[in-house]
Parts: C-alpha cells; structure tokens; sequence
C-alpha cells in the first residue's frame, strides 16, 4: 500500500513519511503536483495521496482536479493537507475531489483518525 | 477612514504555540518574554493578499534554526550536519504555518504567498506597519514573530 506525498517542503514531507510509515504505507514523494502526476503517468499508482494546497510550478487543487478527470485514478484517496484553512478553500477541494482535509499544523493522531475513517488503516485493537 | 483588521498578541501566540508543539514537541515550550537583542541567524516571511493584506514573519538565530531543521527532519544531532538548504525549507515551513493559521483568523478570502527565507532578514514592503509582536524563547534562545498589515492610506 502506497502513499505518494505531496509537498513542496522536504521537512514537511519527511514529517508526513514517518507518519504514514508508522500505519504501514509505503511512501513515494514529489516536490509539487506535477512531479506527482510524473508519477502517476508512469504507472505508479498509490492508495493515498496526501496533498500540499500551495505549492510552486502545480498547486494541489489543480492536481486534484487533474486526477479527477482521469477514469483510471479514480480509486486513489485524496487528502489535503495544508495550511489553508478558509471555509471556502476546504468546499472547493472537497467539491473538486478530495476525500478529506487536514489542516496543518496536525498531529500524527489526527493523520492516522483519517486515515481510519476513510477505511485506509485498522484501528488498533486495545490491549 | 478605513479600518484595518489586526490579530491579537494572544492569538499569534496561540497559531504560534501550536505550531510549535505540533512539529517540535511539548518538552521544549515556547516561553513568552520581553524584547530584547535578537541576532537574526534565519527568517522567513510570507504575505496574504485578498480581503486582508499582510505579511507575516519568523526571525531566529542560526542555532535555532538548525535545531529546527533537525527535529522536523529528525535528524541524529551526532552524525548528521544540516545544509542551509534543508534550514532554508524547515524554516519556510514554519513561517507558512504559521501564517496560514493568522490568514484564517482574518477577514477572506485571501491568498498566501509561498515562503521567502533569508540567511539574515528577509526584506519587507515599505508599505505595511507592524501590527503584533510575539517575542518568545524556546529551547533558552530568543525569536520574533511578528504581522504587519497593509494599510489602504499607504497604498
């Protein structure tokens, strides 16, 4: 199970690797929404990915909207995870195809409660 | 006379703190404390342009900086050095959360620039004035937070 992660920041990246790492993804990474629709093309296809709004050279709702318009991607989860934290800005990304949204800064919890609502991890049973 | 929209002290420092604990942990906490001398090391600013307009701006020390650039890449303090690069982008991170979550708490809709990071003080717009100044300490070293506001009659 891939995540590909979204940022144009390789802190913020490095933060979100050890995340979903921990809830067992594997993770690829890209540096903005056109290095991650790169991947894409070329076949690889993740479960997750988590999405930077602001980024240089292709920002994250244009990405999204890029892989909503294409049938064959249409499993891949999409989670925001971002600064922008205006009501509208949220509408418009869900509207455009997100799954969920995030707002950082947030903490490795708050990831992994997405992640169970939207089915992608087992909540872990109580010991 | 227009008027101007302008966060409180208290909820910068709140973005602040948050910020703050989220992605550098609670055992260091982020201490309010009086202004005083700041040898600026790294800062980094970013500017929202929209219904609010303004800039906001993170100023520390160089051993600061590379401490957060450590953590946030979770670095070894041992084995690994931190380049400017990875400094530049940990404090620019840091800079857009914080302003992301002040650009929420005004008047929008509005837009966030990406981070501008310099090693030393990032310029500013002559055209903007101080608003709120949240001088803290973390980890016993000092660092400026600070939102200017573009005001209409400057303009």
């Amino acid at each position: 199970m891939y995540a590909l992660i979204i940022d144009d920041s390789r802190a913020m990246r490095s933060i979100l690797r050890r995340i979903v790492t921990d809830l067992g993804f594997e993770t690829l990474e890209a540096g903005d929404g056109q290095e991650a629709l790169d991947h894409l093309e070329a076949g690889r296809i993740p479960t997750l990915c988590l999405i930077d709004w602001n980024m240089p050279v292709m920002d994250g709702y244009t990405f999204i909207t890029r892989v909503r318009a294409n049938p064959e991607w249409r499993d891949i989860t999409l989670m925001m995870v971002t600064t922008e934290s205006e009501h509208g800005q949220i509408v418009r990304a869900l509207a455009a195809g997100a799954h969920e949204y995030v707002i950082k800064p947030f903490t490795p919890d708050a990831i992994a409660d997405k992640l169970e609502m939207l089915g992608l991890v087992a909540k872990p049973v109580p010991a | 006379m227009s008027t101007v929209v302008e966060p409180s002290l208290t909820d910068v420092q709140m973005v602040v703190e948050e910020v703050w604990t989220s992605f550098l942990g609670a055992e260091d906490p982020l201490l309010p404390m009086a202004p005083g001398t700041l040898e600026v090391g790294w800062s980094a600013a970013v500017t929202v342009s929209g219904e609010w307009q303004g800039a906001v701006s993170v100023e520390l020390p160089r051993s600061m900086a590379e401490e957060i650039t450590r953590r946030m890449l979770d670095l070894d303090d041992e084995v690994e050095e931190v380049g400017d690069d990875d400094v530049a982008d940990a404090v620019g991170e840091l800079v857009n959360m914080i302003g992301g979550n002040v650009k929420s708490l005004m008047p929008g809709p509005s837009a966030l620039s990406l981070p501008v990071v310099a090693a030393g003080r990032v310029a500013r717009a002559s055209d903007v004035v101080e608003a709120c100044r949240l001088d803290a300490s973390w980890a016993g070293a000092p660092l400026l937070v600070s939102v200017h506001v573009r005001h209409p009659e400057m303009g």
